[in-house]
């Protein structure tokens, strides 16, 4: 039975980093991915989730009876289609054009049922939607109906990719092809993770992998950050920290990236 | 060669050092920089006192101390300047006020005037207790901590126009006209006239220092420039100017009289007033766009009077013209604290709306704010008052909006903490049995009619006598009806919208929204158990968690929460009772939601309240949400729920905003920020207050200030030098700041 609600984690108004214009994120929580710089720990599993944040903790001895102090925080929690449009279409007067609702995560494409739904209210709505996904699920129709599509390709080698992340690339790649036969415009993009895929050979080979796409609209390069190390933390799961890259560093992969390179 | 590039650098290096100096002569402020410049050594001023409580009041008295702080005033000529003329000192530091004294003014206090100031217990000697005392409305005004209005100033707009149109001289002529069709009226003329013959002083010693300067001025452009000041100021000493220059330095010069006077900071529409000089000398081929440029930049460093921009004429049409441009090109050349204001309309030059955008995300001194014709000149027609007339209520003054010439508004001299309201509010309930939400909010309203009832009063007070106080004899000069009946603008003004606002609505939604939640629907509190951590300030660890349950509650500005809900119930209710207020002839309130840069001052005197905020905490600021309000801190979330609690009579609920400039400055983040303002505006806000600032800066400067002299900050509705500004001050800056981080 496809469930007509489903887990999110968090619900983010006001993002000017996930797409164009004004928008909102939806954290869906499950991800057949494990990637080891993950930043959205807490989006992996698909259940709710208790985080423990001990600094936050005063001591009353009162757990079970609720924690109000933020050290106790359920993450996850179960939303009708209806509930979570209802808190997209609350910025409606801030969207204008381009702004909208990004699907995010976790891997939002665990979630169909509930996105088409939304989805099909956006559309009533004049509300732009897009998503950000790893493409190691596929779904034709949810695909083809978003406005735009934000898609990781994260390691170009497959062996490398499934130590990292759990899985491997094959099923990414040939799900790339199946994008591109859909017309709707996409990015690509890849997590610089220095010590793993911050090398200009990386980024030569997944550029040149993508280049070819007729409806690809760039190829952006996102530094590592280490907002995933406190979730993990808070999570009670091992701790994994990468450098940051250097601005110099990125400039430098970014001219790698360039699509007519 | 000094090119305009080369001596604007000049004068901001010089305003900086100002800004210190300053700040050692007066001590920290709180207040906008209002663009004086430091007194010099031995600088004195003798007043003349009126009223043995040591203050000076009505016609005589202010026109004589008026005249004598005029012609302490040393000129100020700076060669590099293309227009002349500083304000530093203001009548209200004789009145015996102590409290609100500058540094320097305090030290230069006789044992006369010491022993004065004391006689009474009056906090201030503005307002003449000994004749129009009003002790009976005290007890009430404390217990709702009300600013009363009474003694206050100034706060309405002059049409610049008749002043523009008549020069000095046609003052003097306008009241030698008058004088002999009002015989009756002689004080009030006889003071007028003082007055406007110490302005004319005032200009006649620029004369004089531009000539000194003139005799040894080697530097050929600099040489140049004072011989046309000098020319400016022989023509503007007693005709109306006639060319661009001259009106600017004939505004200067007023702004210098009005501002000594009564501090009055309220400019005009900048881009359309000066827009027939522009043009003419343009024509006359005396002009361009540089020199213009420098003119509105020294106009803008003289005095950061609220000037507004663009915006529609009555019939819809667009008056963002060539000047429009000029002025955000000339603050921006000049960059420093300014209080411009661009009025955005549908019809409105977009491409002039995101080069203001622009500037604000360059620059990041605060300006220019942004406030919405529509919802302002819609709401304005509510009161009986004509779309014509409705879209003359241009930007003005902090938060606050005045239609120059006709209204006489005291706007933002008005205002109810109705936190304290509702601490009255629960004060009664716990003695009721039957306690709950309803309850609280039937004595809350019950204890709102009742401050309403006691700050109407006290402006009916404040209005029947303030001409025989501070007669606005400067302003006089540019208000309709004042000159021509030989009264005081307070007494004959065609529109008395006056303005009220409540303060602290945060912190009152909150604390319902969180009564609502963890009392009522989820019963995990007692009321016992409230009643007896306010009382105990949430001691122990107990009580912190008692305090955490309660502030951990869904907040104002959440996104449609039950905090949301009680703050629109609270709105509405504001809105009636205000409005249902029954005032004397044309004299109507009208409500708005504004805290000014009270938020320490009002929470001090507030016990501990329902939403976790402990004894003494500052109260929340203007309309603006309470810390945390989301995990995620939507600025979109913030928007939508402060348009959602808009009084809708024409007076500001503002949004206050605060960006890190993470934001690039490219076309994507003016174009977000562009999209904000036009969404807040088209849900129904009024006026919104941008701070783009620098979170590692502002953290260095807030350590040490003198570093940091040029940073500015958007305080609430004006903009403030950061170094001017007490520790208390600039940790409240900070901590909102943070919050958005």
């Amino acid at each position: 039975m496809i469930s007509d609600k489903s887990v999110v984690a968090d619900i983010e108004r006001t993002s000017i980093h996930d797409g164009p214009g004004i928008r909102t994120v939806i954290f869906f929580k499950g991800c057949p991915l494990n990637c080891v710089w993950c930043h959205n720990p807490e989006c992996i599993k698909s259940e709710p989730q208790e985080m423990f944040y001990p600094e936050k903790c005063i001591g009353c001895g009162m757990c079970k009876y609720g924690c109000f102090s933020g050290a106790r925080v359920i993450c996850g929690k179960e939303m009708t289609a209806e509930e979570i449009f209802q808190e997209i279409f609350a910025d409606k007067a801030y969207y204008f054009s381009d702004g909208g609702v990004t699907f995010s995560g976790g891997e939002p494409l665990m979630h169909t049922a509930v996105i088409k739904e939304i989805i099909k209210k956006c559309k009533k709505n004049n509300i732009n939607t897009a998503i950000e996904t790893s493409l190691f699920l596929f779904d034709c129709d949810l695909l083809e109906s978003l406005d735009f599509i934000m898609a990781d390709f994260k390691i170009f080698d497959s062996n490398k990719h499934k130590k990292y992340t759990g899985v491997s690339n094959d099923i990414i790649k040939k799900n790339f092809l199946k994008l591109d036969k859909l017309n709707v415009p996409f990015i690509v993009r890849t997590p610089v993770i220095p010590g793993i895929n911050n090398t200009t050979d990386e980024i030569m080979q997944i550029r040149d992998y993508v280049k070819v796409f007729k409806n690809i609209m760039g190829y952006e390069l996102l530094p590592y950050h280490p907002l995933g190390v406190s979730k993990q933390r808070a999570l009670g799961l091992p701790e994994t920290q990468f450098d940051i890259p250097t601005n110099e560093e990125m400039e430098k992969l970014k001219s790698y990236a360039d699509l007519r390179g | 060669m000094l090119t305009y590039e080369d001596r604007i650098r000049e004068l901001r290096k010089k305003k900086i050092n100002d800004t210190l100096l300053k700040r050692d002569q007066n001590g920290y402020t709180d207040l906008d920089d209002f663009g004086t410049v430091p007194l010099p050594v031995g600088y004195k001023v003798e007043p003349w006192y009126n009223s043995k409580n040591g203050s000076f009041y009505g016609y005589d008295g202010m026109s004589e101390n008026f005249c004598r702080v005029m012609d302490a005033h040393p000129p100020y000529v700076d060669p590099l300047e293309m227009l002349c003329g500083r304000w530093r000192d203001m009548l209200v530091n004789y009145r015996g006020d102590v409290h609100y004294m500058p540094k320097w003014r305090q030290k230069q206090l006789s044992m006369e005037e010491l022993e004065a100031s004391g006689v009474t217990a009056q906090w201030s000697k503005r307002w003449d207790e000994i004749r129009f005392p009003y002790d009976e409305l005290k007890p009430l005004q404390k217990r709702y901590n009300i600013t009363t209005g009474i003694d206050g100033d100034a706060h309405f707009a002059c049409d610049y126009s008749i002043g523009l149109s008549l020069g000095f001289g046609g003052f003097l002529e306008k009241i030698n006209k008058y004088r002999t069709i009002n015989p009756d009226k002689k004080e009030f003329y006889d003071a007028e006239e003082k007055c406007v013959n110490a302005i004319i002083r005032f200009i006649d010693r620029h004369t004089d220092e531009i000539k000194n300067l003139l005799k040894t001025e080697t530097r050929p452009e600099i040489k140049e420039n004072l011989e046309q000041m000098l020319e400016t100021n022989l023509a503007v000493r007693v005709n109306k100017p006639e060319t661009f220059r001259q009106a600017c330095q004939w505004v200067t010069y007023f702004n210098c009289a009005s501002r000594v006077y009564t501090r009055d900071g309220a400019g005009f529409q900048l881009d359309t007033l000066l827009l027939p000089y522009y043009k003419n000398d343009i024509k006359n081929g005396i002009l361009d766009d540089e020199t213009a440029k420098f003119l509105i930049a020294n106009l803008l460093l003289i005095d950061p009077h609220y000037y507004q921009v663009s915006g529609v004429d009555e019939k819809d049409n667009d008056l963002t013209n060539h000047l429009s441009y000029l002025v955000l090109e000339a603050a921006d050349m000049i960059n420093i604290s300014a209080n411009l204001t661009v009025r955005v309309h549908e019809n409105c030059d977009r491409e002039f709306l995101k080069k203001a955008v622009y500037y604000l995300l360059k620059n990041k001194n605060g300006w220019p704010r942004f406030c919405c014709d529509k919802t302002l000149t819609e709401g304005y027609m509510k009161n009986g008052i004509s779309k014509e007339i409705a879209r003359k209520r241009i930007a003005v003054g902090c938060n606050w909006m005045c239609v120059p010439g006709k209204e006489f508004p005291m706007n933002d001299t008005v205002k109810i903490n109705i936190a304290k309201v509702l601490e009255q509010a629960l004060i009664e309930m716990k003695g009721i049995e039957e306690k709950s939400t309803e309850k609280l909010f039937r004595l809350f309203t019950k204890h709102l009619k009742t401050a309403i009832e006691v700050t109407a009063k006290g402006i009916n007070l404040h209005l029947d006598h303030q001409w025989e106080v501070t007669p606005e004899l400067i302003m006089n000069l540019m208000m309709e009806n004042t000159l021509e009946k030989g009264l005081d603008i307070s007494q004959c003004a065609e529109l008395y919208t006056i303005g009220v606002d409540g303060a602290g609505l945060a912190v009152v939604a909150d604390s319902f929204g969180a009564l609502e939640t963890r009392v009522e629907n989820e019963k995990l509190l007692s009321w016992d158990e409230v009643y007896k951590n306010l009382d105990n300030n949430f001691e122990g660890v107990k009580g912190e968690r008692v305090r955490l349950m309660l502030n951990s509650s869904p907040k104002y500005c959440g996104g449609n929460t039950v905090s949301d809900k009680w703050a629109r119930r609270l709105t509405d209710i504001w809105v009636d009772k205000v409005k249902a207020q029954s005032m004397p002839g044309k004299r109507q309130l009208i409500p708005g939601w504004f805290s000014w840069s009270r938020t320490i001052e009002y929470g001090s005197v507030v016990g501990a309240t329902p939403n976790g905020r402990k004894n003494g905490e500052p109260i929340s600021h203007g309309a603006n949400p309470n810390p945390h309000f989301r995990v995620d801190g939507a600025v979109t979330a913030q928007s939508s729920g402060i348009a959602a609690v808009q009084c809708g009579y024409g007076n500001t609920a503002p949004l206050q905003l605060e960006f890190d400039p993470q934001l690039a400055l490219n076309e994507n983040s003016v174009d977000v920020i562009t999209k904000l303002i036009l969404g807040h505006f088209s849900e129904g806000g009024t006026l919104i207050n941008i701070n783009i600032l620098d979170t590692d800066k502002l953290m260095a400067a807030n350590n040490n200030p003198e570093l940091y002299p040029d940073l500015v900050v958007r305080v609430t509705g004006f903009t403030a030098y950061f170094a001017s500004l007490s520790p208390e001050f600039r940790q409240l800056v900070v901590d909102r700041f943070l919050i958005h981080m």
